[in-house]
């Protein structure tokens, strides 16, 4: 068996054991926080016993805790995700899958417009270290960063959706009914606070890893050889700064995909980060189950693919593989 | 501040008007000498509303956008569950009726009812329906409707909001004439049975209704679901007007009426001045500027909705009666209502159903009296005392805000209150309803319906448990509800009233005042004395139309 492939076969064998934890674990917090998803429900009305128990016992929240985790645990193996608890009672993979699709394209989307950006950024910034511009980017950078993403969302609609300028949609409900083509305009205000929270990680680690790259005596000799400036920061340096900026880039992106909570809160966003605040605020256990393991796995996949990566990427760990 | 904008609003908001002409409306139908009928045009009301313009003036077809506040994917369209959510409230409002109603000034009159006939003595009420009326999937409404309607509400596995309220009534009591008569026989007799029978939870639903989401969430009203899809639990209902609508007075004016639902008020607000929204429900009293300032206009209504703080009679130390009195003077209620409320409210007199016709509003307005509390609580032996005062935003937003203001006021009597903050599920988990001292949110009431509720023994939601110490009070009341007699039956609440402001544990500090925000080009949006999820007619879009 090719070296690689082991490898993979044993991360993705981790990866299935690191979610039936983090199920068990969420399972166990869902119990341990006060009231169950009958009083969610019902709130106040939750006082009129005979409707809250009938409640209840519909919702099988009556019957024992290991039978409710493995009936659950049962279906998920089988692909069924269960039903939420609350509402019509609805199956969890019709109720999540549009919140999961628009989710994915407001991660992508932003992904898409900060990676490029960052690694822009990174590079221009170690070439022209202690320019005005690296001191502009350096000073950009850091306030962007020391601000919360909600900060940086309300100042964007401030400006570009009510108080100054009425260039671009204040609320983002995107309407799943409908092509996502037609609304894309609801996606511009959350990609751009997305990205003003990513920009400043990626950019500024590139920043660092390509200055050490271009002080090292490889690139030292390049020059010295006589290669061309731009050749020996995208042939020579770049390649080798940008692997430690992979693993920032994947943790990023796995912080966008469970991070956009506040962002998709604050643009009446539905994507999975608004459906998971709903659901952990109903107790809908299984709404929450499937939520959580998702951003897990995605969190899981991404760590993987970007050790992959780097190995690939990085001839001291391929050859080592050897 | 009670009188806040009332020069501008219509006289019904006025106290003196709204529920004396209710319970006159009502009084047509339960009690008094005559004790006729209540029949459309003639001894009752029709519950109908016309816009300023006239009908001729409006301009017809649109698409009415409502930002509405605290979505949730728990919410569905079962009329006779409760409305978890506001949005989820104006969905169930614009599709569904009940066979009475009360009109936007607190009148109650009759809706898909033709006529109530109730018998002598408060036992026996008889509904005639209006012929040629037919649910949104174009079926009759008929007495096999309203049997399976008030049989679905009974139902014993899975009881209705409106189960309590309809007192007396059994399954075997809902008893069908003729094709459009039901007469409705209680066990006991209840005076205020044509008002539970106005709940929004006692719609009337076709035969076999057992709506799932948006599937089969079929009824009566001016809007309805188009497909079920359109419904999305915590995003939103898209809704089209009723073409086979059955008041004859106007409306539905615009084609098609959105409820977009938002989890965050910001967000919500953001979408009207961000154009997103044509209509905002419910905003914060501090957003009030915000929105006329960026041009739009306020709509402004005066309800009997209360957020009470709630003394224990059984605990103590608010087992001693001085100690509840010591802590009513303690509240300076209009400095409470500008500071946690934004002035978004008006001045209560520790007592709940303002719009009762038997609402005592003759009793002097209580005010803080330091000195008075600070005798009182000695006389009780309780000076220096320590409290704990238990408080959530899921009680309202404002309850918080409140709580603190009652703290700092308390200090001035020589009270230590701490103001203990708990999140939704803890407040109303295990200990609600025995705290000592707690708050509470209460919607707009008649009292015996209130009393119900609240205050009698056994009552679901008895927060201060003073039925349980006053069998004076209980009898009272029980009486009341036994007595159809209207002038008679206001005195007898007026006096039940009266011993709760005196000795009972409520602190009724404030009313709520509910403001949405509009677009210039949104007419005919009323207020209501319901204050039930929006300021607006309960929320209801039928008369509301663009300009």
């Amino acid at each position: 068996m090719p070296p690689l492939l082991k490898i993979l076969i044993m991360r993705l064998g981790l990866g299935v054991l690191t979610l039936l934890l983090v199920s068990l674990v969420v399972f166990a917090a869902t119990q341990a926080l006060p009231g169950d998803a009958a009083k969610a429900i019902l709130g106040k009305d939750s006082a009129d016993t005979e409707r809250y128990e009938a409640l209840r016992k519909q919702l099988r929240l009556d019957r024992p805790l290991v039978e409710q985790y493995t009936n659950w645990l049962g279906g998920v193996v089988r692909g069924d995700l269960g039903r939420s608890l609350v509402g019509a009672g609805a199956n969890v993979t019709d109720l999540i899958g549009a919140r999961v699709v628009n989710s994915a394209i407001l991660v992508l989307l932003a992904a898409l417009v900060s990676i490029p950006i960052s690694i822009l950024l990174g590079a221009l910034s170690a070439i022209w270290r202690d320019s005005k511009f690296d001191n502009a980017v350096n000073m950009t950078n850091l306030s962007l960063a020391s601000l919360p993403e909600f900060v940086i969302g309300i100042l964007l609609v401030l400006v570009f959706a009510t108080a100054v300028f009425k260039w671009l949609p204040s609320v983002s409900n995107v309407n799943s009914l409908l092509p996502l083509a037609g609304q894309m305009k609801l996606f511009v205000l959350p990609v751009i606070t997305l990205a003003l929270a990513v920009i400043p990680y990626v950019s500024r680690m590139l920043r660092a890893s390509t200055v050490e790259v271009l002080e090292s005596e490889y690139v030292m000799m390049a020059r010295l050889k006589g290669v061309s400036e731009p050749r020996v920061l995208w042939h020579h340096a770049l390649p080798n700064a940008i692997v430690p900026t992979i693993q920032v880039i994947a943790i990023n992106i796995a912080w966008l995909a469970g991070g956009i909570v506040t962002v998709e809160y604050l643009f009446t966003f539905p994507g999975v980060g608004a459906g998971l605040v709903d659901a952990v605020a109903n107790r809908d256990m299984p709404v929450v189950q499937a939520l959580v393991l998702l951003m897990a796995a995605i969190y899981v996949l991404l760590n993987l693919m970007a050790d992959i990566f780097t190995i690939l990427i990085s001839p001291r760990l391929r050859t080592g593989l050897r | 501040m009670s009188d806040k904008g009332s020069g501008s609003q219509p006289g019904y908001l006025t106290r003196n008007m709204t529920r004396r002409d209710l319970l006159k409306g009502a009084a047509a139908v339960v009690v008094g000498a005559t004790f006729g009928p209540m029949i459309a045009g003639c001894g009752g009301s029709e519950t109908t509303t016309t816009t300023a313009g006239g009908v001729g003036a409006v301009k017809m077809g649109g698409h009415l956008r409502v930002a509405a506040g605290a979505g949730s994917a728990k919410e569905d369209l079962n009329i006779h569950g409760p409305a978890l959510t506001p949005p989820s409230m104006a969905m169930r409002f614009n599709m569904y009726d009940s066979l009475l109603e009360f009109d936007h000034a607190g009148v109650l009159g009759v809706a898909l009812a033709e006529m109530l006939d109730p018998n002598a003595d408060g036992t026996q009420f008889t509904v005639r329906l209006k012929s040629d009326l037919v649910f949104h999937d174009g079926s009759a409404v008929n007495a096999d409707a309203v049997v399976y309607s008030f049989n679905r509400i009974l139902d014993p596995d899975n009881p209705g909001l409106a189960a309590k309220q309809l007192r007396g009534l059994t399954p075997n009591g809902i008893v069908k004439v003729d094709d459009l008569t039901v007469r409705f026989e209680l066990e006991v007799a209840n005076a205020i049975f044509p008002e539970a029978l106005s709940a929004y939870s006692a719609g009337i639903v076709p035969v076999g209704y057992d709506p799932k989401a948006g599937d089969g969430a079929i009824g009566t009203g001016p809007f309805m679901l188009a497909k079920p899809g359109d419904f999305q639990p915590g995003i939103q209902a898209v809704l089209v007007k009723n073409p086979n609508y059955w008041r004859r007075d106007g409306g539905p004016y615009v084609d098609q009426l959105s409820i977009i639902e938002f989890a965050d008020t910001t967000a919500q607000l953001n979408a009207l001045l961000g154009g997103a929204a044509d209509y905002c429900q419910m905003i914060a009293g501090a957003q009030r500027e915000i929105a006329t300032g960026a041009g739009f206009s306020l709509l402004e209504a005066k309800t009997g909705s209360w957020i009470p703080f709630t003394m224990n009679c059984m605990a103590k130390p608010f087992d001693d009666v001085r100690v509840r009195q010591a802590f009513r003077l303690i509240v300076d209620r209009p400095e409470m209502i500008a500071q946690a409320a934004d002035g978004l409210q008006w001045v209560g007199n520790d007592m709940y159903a303002p719009f009762d016709a038997g609402y005592p509003a003759d009793l002097p307005q209580r005010e803080q009296d330091l000195e008075k509390a600070k005798s009182l609580l000695k006389e009780a032996g309780q000076e220096d005392l320590t409290i704990k005062l238990t408080t959530s935003t899921s009680v309202s937003s404002g309850a918080p805000a409140a709580a603190t203001v009652f703290a700092q006021q308390a200090k001035g009597a020589g009270v230590t209150v701490q103001v203990d903050e708990v999140t939704g599920d803890v407040f109303w988990g295990d200990e609600y309803l025995k705290y000592p001292f707690a708050m509470d949110n209460w919607g707009t009431r008649g009292y015996l319906a209130q009393a119900g509720f609240g205050s009698l023994p056994g009552a679901i939601y008895n927060e201060t448990h003073y039925g349980e110490i006053s069998p004076k009070y209980v009898s009272l009341v029980e009486e009341a509800f036994g007595t159809v007699d209207d002038a008679k039956r206001n005195e007898l609440i007026k006096e039940a009233a009266t011993l709760e402001h005196e000795e009972g544990g409520y602190i009724v500090y404030g009313f709520d005042m509910q403001v949405d925000a509009h677009a210039a080009n949104v007419q005919g949006a009323m207020p209501d004395f319901s204050g039930l999820a929006s300021a607006a007619g309960g929320s209801r879009y039928r008369l509301v139309s663009l300009a």
